[in-house]
């Protein structure tokens, strides 16, 4: 991994193919990428699928033209019919990389849970907000660092829970992820948003479509039937690339059911809930100071502003 | 039989349950009944009757959440593990379920090992 910015060697030769200002084919990119670190396209392919997909990572660096996958199951397309270029963020990136600016905390916002790693991202502006004032008060308080950067922050917008002190002081924990679960305001439908990103829509689709559909073992056990069974009369699964890319599924309960009681159980269902294991290599609080007093003497305001100004 | 933390929370001890890890009684006959009770419920086919009978841990995602089938664990301490196991009532189903000193014992071994 490098040192100013955190990403890896594929990342960064990723990146320094795709810095043209047209969106560039992916074959080009990856032939490029192969002939520099002597990665194969298939590979190299997968980091890019990753990098483009706009809902994998807090900072996006890199900017997909075409089908690159969706939240469900659908694959991305082969690379020959994929295009992409660097963002203003990925050029920053490069220029910080290039040592034409400052070093940039990408690895501590982005994380690495989204090829299951067990670094969670948080919040960029937190993260740039706890870094000033990590550069300017050098007495700020683990406790004031901690709350700055404040949990992990998944782009699908999921509720984070867990032990977080355990996490902020660099231990094993397990986060759990939670879908947004509302009742719509006609009250006929209860709709799930904001999936977790360690799920595809369309397995939770599945998953609560079976948790609907009678049981074999329904009539031998009636009780288990009555407490695993979800009253549902219709479900469907409106998550689109456009209106909503980070899952939208809409449940209409069976009739005489209150909606209230389907959410109630839809919460317990796996794909609404999920859990994923983190660590961070050390305290966050170290994790910050480390990097600050290791890029002391750098312009670190500049380049954290300059990368403030790259995304949205 | 239910063995790790799922044992646990049905014993009424303080564990989170992010998946179930289940162990059954070596056999032919018992790997084509799990198959059989996970075909009902799994997200996508379930794992062949080889990947069971020479597997050590074969997880299967179902709609209720993941199963990890220790298969290893059940060939070699099945007789152990079930003489402290005792029946607990889920709804209306009996589960063989782990004593609770055997699921602290085996998560200590599979988390410790996992934490190395």
């Amino acid at each position: 991994m490098s040192e100013r910015t955190g990403l890896g060697v594929v990342e960064i030769a990723l990146l320094e193919a795709l810095e043209t200002s047209r969106f560039l084919r992916c074959d080009k990119a990856l032939a490029s990428v192969e002939e520099r670190i002597g990665l194969a396209p298939g590979y190299a392919y997968e980091v890019l699928v990753d990098l483009a997909r706009p809902w994998t990572m807090p900072v996006n660096l890199v900017q997909g033209q075409g089908n690159f996958g969706s939240r469900g199951n659908d694959p991305p397309a082969n690379f020959r019919y994929t295009e992409a270029r660097v963002t203003r963020a990925g050029r920053a990136a490069l220029a910080a990389e290039r040592a034409e600016m400052a070093p940039l905390p990408i690895a501590i916002i982005n994380g690495n849970t989204y090829r299951a790693g067990l670094r969670p991202p948080f919040r960029p502006h937190a993260v740039f907000d706890a870094v000033r004032e990590a550069i300017r008060r050098p007495g700020v308080t683990d406790a004031e660092l901690t709350g700055m950067v404040g949990p992990p922050y998944f782009l699908t917008g999921c509720a984070v829970a867990g032990d977080l002190t355990a996490l902020a002081a660099g231990r094993r924990t397990e986060l759990s992820l939670q879908a947004q679960v509302s009742v719509s305001d006609d009250r006929r439908t209860v709709v799930i948003e904001n999936i977790p990103p360690n799920v595809s829509t369309d397995d939770t689709a599945s998953i609560i479509a079976s948790r609907a559909t009678a049981s074999r073992w329904a009539s031998d056990h009636p009780g288990l039937h009555r407490v695993t069974h979800l009253p549902l009369a219709d479900l469907r699964n409106e998550t689109s690339d456009r209106s909503s890319p980070f899952g939208r599924i809409v449940c209409t309960p069976t009739p005489g059911t209150p909606p209230e009681q389907l959410r109630e159980m839809l919460l317990e269902v796996t794909g609404v809930r999920t859990t994923m294991p983190v660590a961070l290599p050390r305290p966050l609080p170290d994790l910050i100071r480390h990097w600050v007093q290791a890029n002391a003497g750098e312009g670190l305001l500049d380049s954290l502003a300059a990368l403030e100004h790259a995304i949205p | 039989m239910l063995v790790g933390s799922a044992a646990l929370w049905l014993r009424g001890q303080i564990a989170c349950v992010a998946d179930a890890d289940a162990v059954i009684e070596p056999g032919e006959r018992n790997i084509h009944r799990l198959r059989g009770g996970l075909a009902g419920i799994a997200i996508g086919p379930v794992p062949s009757a080889d990947r069971f009978s020479g597997g050590s841990v074969v997880p299967v995602a179902t709609a209720y959440g993941k199963v990890d089938c220790l298969m290893e664990r059940g060939r070699r301490d099945w007789s152990r593990l079930r003489r402290g196991a005792g029946f607990l009532l889920v709804a209306d189903v009996p589960v063989l379920a782990a004593s609770s000193s055997d699921a602290w014992n085996l998560r200590r071994r599979f988390k410790e090992r996992a934490n190395e």
